[in-house]
């Protein structure tokens, strides 16, 4: 083109410009500090932790908090090796992780610690070194759990030998360590108290003082067959109850009482029909509760015996109060975790080990709404905060 | 275990090979009371009960002191590995004799008697919960007829 | 987004999940198929390309598929996908002494045998043909029969997981 002409459309183009819109002529978009972003306090109802225990990377577990409304992630936590799940304070402020360590990554020197981290800026703030004793499993809610009070915060140990390490999270020390033997995982029932489920079918009872020592321990009578129809490790808790589905669709509830646990009526989760077309109940975290309006959702599938772990296409929501199916919501994709928010328009929330994406539903209205992917390796139980 | 389908490939295969070699080596039975301690002991306290180093204590030094008494007697039918598994209270009789006789680095005492199915029965009944403190106390009680143990908590090797 | 590492993991996992089998820690991977009883064989476990082996008259299939007959009671990678054997660790690993036992049917001579399946330790995983079943699997609180544990936990190395092999032990039946 022209010179001149080009100085002529440059101008005309600027005048243009000018004449038009004018502060764009003006307007620039300014240079940009770097910051870090920070999360709103308290989280958010339908918030949650992804768990990642990175199936195919353990020293590279990862918790990744996503937002269910917005479909977003918001952040995440590095938690080290064959990672079980975070453990959120009810105070909101404070996120506890049970992590191990090797000093070489796979080997050398192995370290488990609680590390605390500030819930709204996803930082360490410290870490309590716990016994390097932790047991590397797969992925449960009741590998480590908080007493009623917050106060202690209980890790269950293999070794093969079965013990619980009890953590003051107040003083940020390792207090003790209960001796469980033949017992597994820590299920809180009050401000000190806890119960770990036997392989004989009992519960062992521990009570702490109030500097986390044994105050004592009793074992209860044995409360169900292991051998014909045990219960999975998988139960959820409404207000003084712990339920437990067993392989077969059992619920077994158990009642909390001020000194030990005692189990309630059984009553099954499927009908005759039911179970004559197979349907049963599976998957890694397959139960989960809506305390507001008392109902259970879980995970089910068709299928034979001792397939207690397979992926499911269906969730079915149960009310607590007749124990009777009042709604089936049908997955988008085979699940085999499932978490629900708390408040009173809860999401339903759904993962599985085969792939790395989190489903989000409208846990009322039973419709799908959402997913968000690329959330880690192999995500394992999902976490309210 | 799950049979299913393989059979027929298996009786296929089973026509397809020569008679030299179905004949060459059958296969020596592993006898039930010793697959019963493969299937539900072995696990952990390994093929010859020595354990593991600093986890799973050594069988081999404390099994022999523990059944001479009426009190460590009861704590090897009461251990949670024991009690809890799925023998039948004969079965774990039969195989607590075996491991004795078996297992132990110690000689059996000639007063040493057989474990019976009441006896364990009887035991069994009452769980156990501090299996640690019990099994340490049982030990230092013994001393006197077997000396100091190296089957200690701790698990080392004899 | 589209991302191709996503895709990676992706297609790994649903591979991966095609497999069944016990034991070892790593359950949940879709144990498809088994409930029903009529299982198709499967071909080679993902992540070996070699052509499948026929194993002996004595001892027969591959040991790098799921569906070889001791694998009944394994849930993990197969060593012998790992530079291992069903008897023999990788170079530089360790054998976990403490295992889990399951007790296989051999279709070749008809007899029952225990099978141990002793993990290989020290290293990441070796993330090869992945086996998943859960025949007579326990929860946790039945450590014995429970595939939910690293039982690497019991080696002198530590829980650091690598493979399980999947040795004869003895000879139930």
């Amino acid at each position: 083109m022209h010179t001149s002409a080009v100085r002529g459309l440059s101008v005309g183009l600027l005048l243009g410009v000018g004449a038009g819109v004018s502060h764009y002529a003006c307007a620039q978009l300014p240079p940009e500090p770097v910051k870090v972003e920070q999360l709103a306090t308290p989280p958010k109802p339908h918030w949650v932790w992804v768990n990642d225990i990175g199936f195919f990377a353990f020293p590279d577990g990862r918790a990744f908090l996503v937002d269910g409304d917005a479909g977003a992630l918001l952040g995440m936590l590095s938690t080290g090796y064959s990672f079980n799940a975070v453990v959120p304070s009810r105070s909101s402020q404070l996120i506890y992780a049970p992590e191990s360590y090797f000093s070489r990554g796979t080997r050398g020197t192995r370290t488990d610690v609680i590390t605390i981290y500030d819930a709204i800026h996803l930082l360490p703030l410290g870490e309590i070194a716990i016994p390097p004793k932790r047991a590397s499993i797969m992925p449960m809610l009741a590998g480590a759990a908080l007493t009623d009070d917050d106060r202690f915060l209980l890790v269950y140990n293999f070794t093969p030998a079965q013990s619980v390490s009890v953590v003051d999270t107040r003083a940020r020390k390792f207090v003790g360590e209960v001796e469980t033997a033949g017992c597994a995982l820590v299920y809180p029932t009050g401000p000190h108290t806890f119960f770990s489920i036997c392989g004989d079918g009992a519960l062992l009872v521990t009570t702490l003082t109030d500097t986390g020592q044994v105050a004592g321990r009793t074992r209860t009578a044995v409360l169900f067959d292991v051998m014909k129809d045990p219960v999975t490790e998988k139960g959820v808790r409404l207000g003084t109850s712990w339920l437990f589905a067993s392989f077969e669709g059992i619920m077994h509830p158990l009642r909390q009482t001020p000194a030990s646990v005692e189990a309630e009526a059984t009553w099954p989760l499927f009908t005759p029909q039911e179970l004559t077309q197979h349907w049963r109940t599976g998957g890694l975290q397959h139960l989960a509760v809506h305390s507001p309006s008392r109902r259970l959702f879980a995970i089910v599938h068709q299928g034979g015996p001792e397939t207690h772990k397979d992926l499911g296409g269906e969730v079915w929501v149960y009310d607590l109060s007749t124990h009777k199916k009042v709604q089936t919501i049908v997955m988008r994709n085979k699940i085999g975790s499932i978490q629900v928010s708390q408040d009173p328009q809860p999401l339903l929330f759904a993962c599985s080990l085969e792939s790395n994406r989190l489903d989000v539903y409208d846990a009322t209205a039973g419709r799908y709404l959402r997913s968000v992917d690329s959330l880690g390796q192999t995500p394992t139980v999902l976490v309210t905060p | 275990m799950r049979r299913g389908g393989c059979c027929g490939v298996g009786f296929a295969l089973v026509c397809a090979c020569t008679t030299t070699e179905l004949l060459a080596q059958p296969p020596a039975l592993t006898p039930p009371t010793q697959a019963n301690y493969m299937l539900n002991c072995m696990g952990c306290h390994v093929a010859d009960g020595s354990g593991a180093a600093g986890k799973v204590p050594s069988l081999r030094d404390t099994l022999v002191p523990l059944a001479m008494s009426p009190a460590g007697r009861r704590f090897l039918v009461q251990v949670p590995g024991a009690s809890q598994s799925s023998l039948s209270d004969l079965e774990l009789a039969q195989l607590l004799d075996w491991m004795v006789r078996n297992l132990s680095a110690r000689a059996v005492p000639p007063d040493f008697v057989d474990f019976t199915a009441a006896e364990v029965a009887r035991y069994r009944r009452y769980p156990l919960v501090d299996v640690r403190g019990t099994r340490a106390r049982l030990l230092a009680a013994t001393w006197e007829r077997f000396g100091t143990m190296s089957g200690t908590a701790s698990g080392a090797r004899r | 987004m589209h991302n191709p590492i996503d895709d990676l993991v992706e297609r790994l996992a649903r591979g991966m999940a095609r497999r069944v089998s016990r034991r070892h820690f790593i359950g949940g991977f879709g144990a498809l198929l088994f409930g029903a009883g009529a299982v198709p064989l499967l071909p080679v476990a993902r992540g070996e390309s070699r052509p499948p082996a026929q194993g002996t008259a004595t001892d027969p299939g591959d040991p790098r598929t799921c569906e070889y007959w001791r694998h009944c009671a394994i849930d993990g990678f197969l060593c012998s996908c790992c530079g291992g054997s069903v008897h023999s660790c990788p170079p530089g690993t360790e054998a976990s002494a403490v295992t889990w036992l399951g007790t296989c049917h051999n279709p070749a001579d008809g007899h029952d045998y225990i099978v141990s399946y002793n993990d290989c330790c020290g290293k990441s995983e070796c993330g090869r043909c992945l086996c998943n079943r859960n025949e007579d699997d326990k929860p946790l609180y039945v450590p014995g029969k429970s595939n939910d544990y690293n039982w690497c936990a019991g080696s002198q190395v530590g829980i650091a997981y690598h493979c399980s092999t999947a040795r004869i032990a003895g000879l139930a039946k």
